[in-house]
């Protein structure tokens, strides 16, 4: 009886087989290609995956506000919006917890879609704001701007955080361009190593001579959401608003410069505008998440391949599900930073890559993540 | 340090495999030769008499000349002992200098920050005197040990003794943190450099004040070890930063500073370092009755610098129900008043005045 099912189904499999849109496709076109569909192949199971993955977030999220310190049931969460008394329980979570969450949301979205931005435009497999230099350049300026200038609230040093997060991109797009052969992905990637470096420590440099205890800025070299309050999230909102909905508005035009930029052309997309436009986004998305909460990387690199290997190279799955996935890693990452050495914390920059990294060798592993 | 960076490290694996080993045979080696160093130094010129600092046998005979001072507390003692004219160099001031020593500092060689070894040969001191216990580590200015190859003696202040030479802050013997060990330094100093009844009168002037505010406390709550629990205010020293607070713990020197003020060390329970961070949560878990902001570090500091900070935590809606807030008993306080030196009698005269108005 099973051997008959089992030659019925095989059989079944061998006529439906010739159809180009088959339910899922064979196990072995996601390990063969990084253009390939990704493990979600039809539109449904994508759907449905994000809003699987959307309720998830929502439960990290309410997890991100009851875990820490201190630990809070839902209830109390609820009074604090519902019957609000002035308890430090109610302060806690209404100026602490929710503001963190929000801006570990925000973030990582932010992260994940300019990533996502990088990689497309630039067809490179490791573009990512943290290793193009964009995240380093932000954090430079936000640091010269708040010693140098006296500004203290974001508002005071996201616009230089933009400009720092512009010139790095600049500088590190030119320095990987350099010689006759053009820019490669190689290039770019070492150029962008190299002048990470080059802004992280000068970061240093100035955090150092404040001189005040050496480890008191931290946040402003491995990036933290603690600094994110009730005050600054509302601030931040606006421009990244602007940056996500200007990334999914170029997430047509994106899948076009996939193909190469001679049929792109051909096409009639216009190249420079879309390029611009990507810059645009990526500068406003990864600045102000680098002045709410410092310089983190591999969320922007990693995220996007993950999304990849779900659901294939078109952006306009790509983009929605990196920005979900993304701050579901940095809020994970957050909640295990805050548990592991309580009464401390490890900071979410350096636990993102503790939790992320072994599940991208994986990935890059089983994928030829340079084929992109 | 930063994750991408260490990501990127990690792409061609092979290369840094052998990296990391090249690196490791270089560690070992350097590891190796600053522990034969160390050891070939362990019993230097046997001079007749010594005073014994942190386990460290200081040569008593043959007063110190060039003398090089760093970090405040340091620097105010050699003020005060009254061998300004010795000093080669002084480093690291936390705040101004008290009122009277003002003009012969600013005749001094400063450094803003410690300065690096070479730097500090290049004045061919004799002696360096420390007001931490971070100077004589490998990463600053070498070991004791290894000053002393050179003809340096050094000097750490005892309630900050590292368990052995080259580490710091994070093996303080609590019971070395005590008002008597400063006592005793002083006395010490004052016979290594011929200074005995300079540093007499400095510590009679400190136990004078410390035995006042004593009095006072005692004439009021009865002795001081058997003072009530509800009588002494919970006192927590934090200073706002990025990751939510800095505070000083129980080996830090402001823990008998508040002790000795008839107060709590809102943070005593904090041990391995006299530093920590803490949540605002942890702060609103302590809910100290005081909080002293301790501004630091710059030259040019006073507790009035710390105005901004003291308005940050009133106005914090988080902080709203803490006591301290809520009875607006958040004050300026210089991170130099907590460290242990000369200023630790005055400091334990503020922090009462403070914390017992109604005795003060």
């Amino acid at each position: 009886m099973a051997d008959r099912t089992a030659e019925h189904t095989a059989d079944r499999h061998a006529t439906t087989r010739p159809e180009p849109r088959s339910a899922r496709p064979p196990a072995r076109t996601r390990t063969a290609r990084a253009g390939g569909p990704g493990l979600l192949g039809s539109s449904a199971a994508r759907s449905l995956g994000l809003v699987a993955a959307l309720a998830l977030l929502a439960g990290v999220a309410m997890a991100s506000v009851l875990i820490g310190y201190q630990r809070f049931t839902l209830e109390e969460v609820q009074l604090a919006y519902a019957g609000y008394t002035g308890s430090d329980t109610d302060l806690v979570i209404r100026h602490l917890r929710v503001p963190r969450t929000l801006a570990g949301i925000l973030v990582g979205a932010a992260l994940g879609v300019a990533g996502v931005l990088v990689q497309g435009v630039t067809r490179n497999p490791l573009g990512d704001p943290g290793l193009l230099g964009i995240n380093a350049g932000a954090a430079l300026a936000a640091v010269l701007a708040i010693s140098f200038f006296g500004a203290t609230a974001l508002l005071g040093y996201v616009g230089f955080a933009f400009v720092g997060a512009a010139l790095a991109a600049c500088v590190v797009h030119t320095v990987g361009s350099l010689g006759p052969d053009g820019s490669s992905p190689v290039k770019l990637a070492l150029a962008g190593a190299a002048i990470s470096a080059l802004l992280g420590s000068l970061t240093s440099a100035i955090v150092l001579q404040d001189r005040a205890t050496l480890d008191e800025y931290r946040f402003w070299v491995v990036g933290s959401l603690v600094g994110a309050d009730s005050t600054s999230v509302p601030q931040a909102l606006p421009f990244l608003a602007v940056g996500l909905v200007l990334a999914l508005a170029l997430a047509r035009p994106l899948n076009v410069v996939a193909l190469g930029d001679d049929l792109a052309r051909s096409l009639g997309t216009r190249l420079w505008l879309v390029r611009a436009g990507s810059a645009l986004a990526v500068v406003l998305l990864a600045g102000t998440a680098t002045a709410l909460a410092g310089p983190i990387g591999f969320v922007g690199v990693a995220v996007p391949h993950i999304a990849r290997a779900l659901v294939g190279p078109d952006h306009r799955w790509l983009l929605p599900w990196s920005a979900v996935l993304a701050p579901l890693l940095l809020l994970v990452a957050d909640i295990v930073g805050r548990v592991v050495v309580r009464p401390e914390e490890l900071q979410v920059g350096i636990v993102t890559a503790l939790i992320g990294a072994p599940f991208f060798i994986l990935l890059v592993r089983r994928r030829k993540v340079a084929g992109l | 340090m930063k994750p991408s960076d260490a990501w990127a490290a990690l792409r061609p694996a092979r290369t840094s495999v052998r990296m990391t080993a090249l690196l490791s045979a270089l560690l070992l080696v350097a590891t190796a030769c600053g522990g034969g160093a160390e050891e070939g130094a362990a019993d230097p010129e046997a001079a007749d008499e010594t005073i014994a600092n942190c386990d460290v046998e200081v040569p008593a005979d043959d007063p110190p000349e060039r003398v090089f001072a760093a970090y405040q507390p340091a620097i105010e003692t050699a003020h005060a002992l009254g061998i300004s004219d010795r000093l080669v160099g002084t480093a690291f001031l936390d705040a101004q200098v008290p009122e009277e020593h003002v003009d012969v500092q600013a005749e001094q060689e400063y450094y803003p920050g410690l300065p690096s070894r070479e730097e500090l040969l290049s004045h061919n001191p004799d002696f360096v005197l420390s007001g931490f216990n971070d100077t004589f580590t490998e990463e600053s200015l070498g070991t004791r040990a290894s000053l002393r190859e050179l003809g340096i003696e050094s000097w750490v202040p005892s309630p900050l003794c590292p368990s052995e030479d080259g580490r710091s802050d994070e093996s303080i013997d609590p019971s070395t943190v005590t008002m008597e060990h400063i006592y005793d330094d002083l006395r010490d100093l004052g016979a290594l450099f011929d200074a005995e009844d300079r540093a007499e009168e400095v510590v009679a002037d400190m136990e004078a004040t410390v035995a006042d505010v004593t009095d006072t406390l005692e004439g009021e709550f009865g002795a001081l070890e058997e003072m009530d629990e509800e009588d002494r205010p919970t006192v927590a020293i934090a200073r706002p930063d990025d990751e939510g607070f800095r505070v000083a713990g129980g080996p830090d020197f402001s823990t008998e500073i508040i002790g000795l003020a008839g107060g709590v060390n809102a943070f005593e329970d904090l041990d391995g370092g006299r530093n920590h961070d803490a949540s605002a949560e942890d702060i609103i878990e302590r809910d100290p009755d005081f909080i002293l902001v301790d501004v630091c570090c710059d030259a040019e500091m006073t507790a009035a610098d710390a105005a901004p900070d003291v308005q940050a935590i009133l106005d914090d809606p988080v902080l709203a129900n803490v006591t301290a807030v809520e009875e607006d008993q958040v004050a300026e306080f210089t991170f130099a008043d907590r460290s242990a030196g000369l200023r630790s009698a005055p400091a334990v005269e503020t922090v009462a005045e403070t914390i017992h108005p109604d005795l003060f």
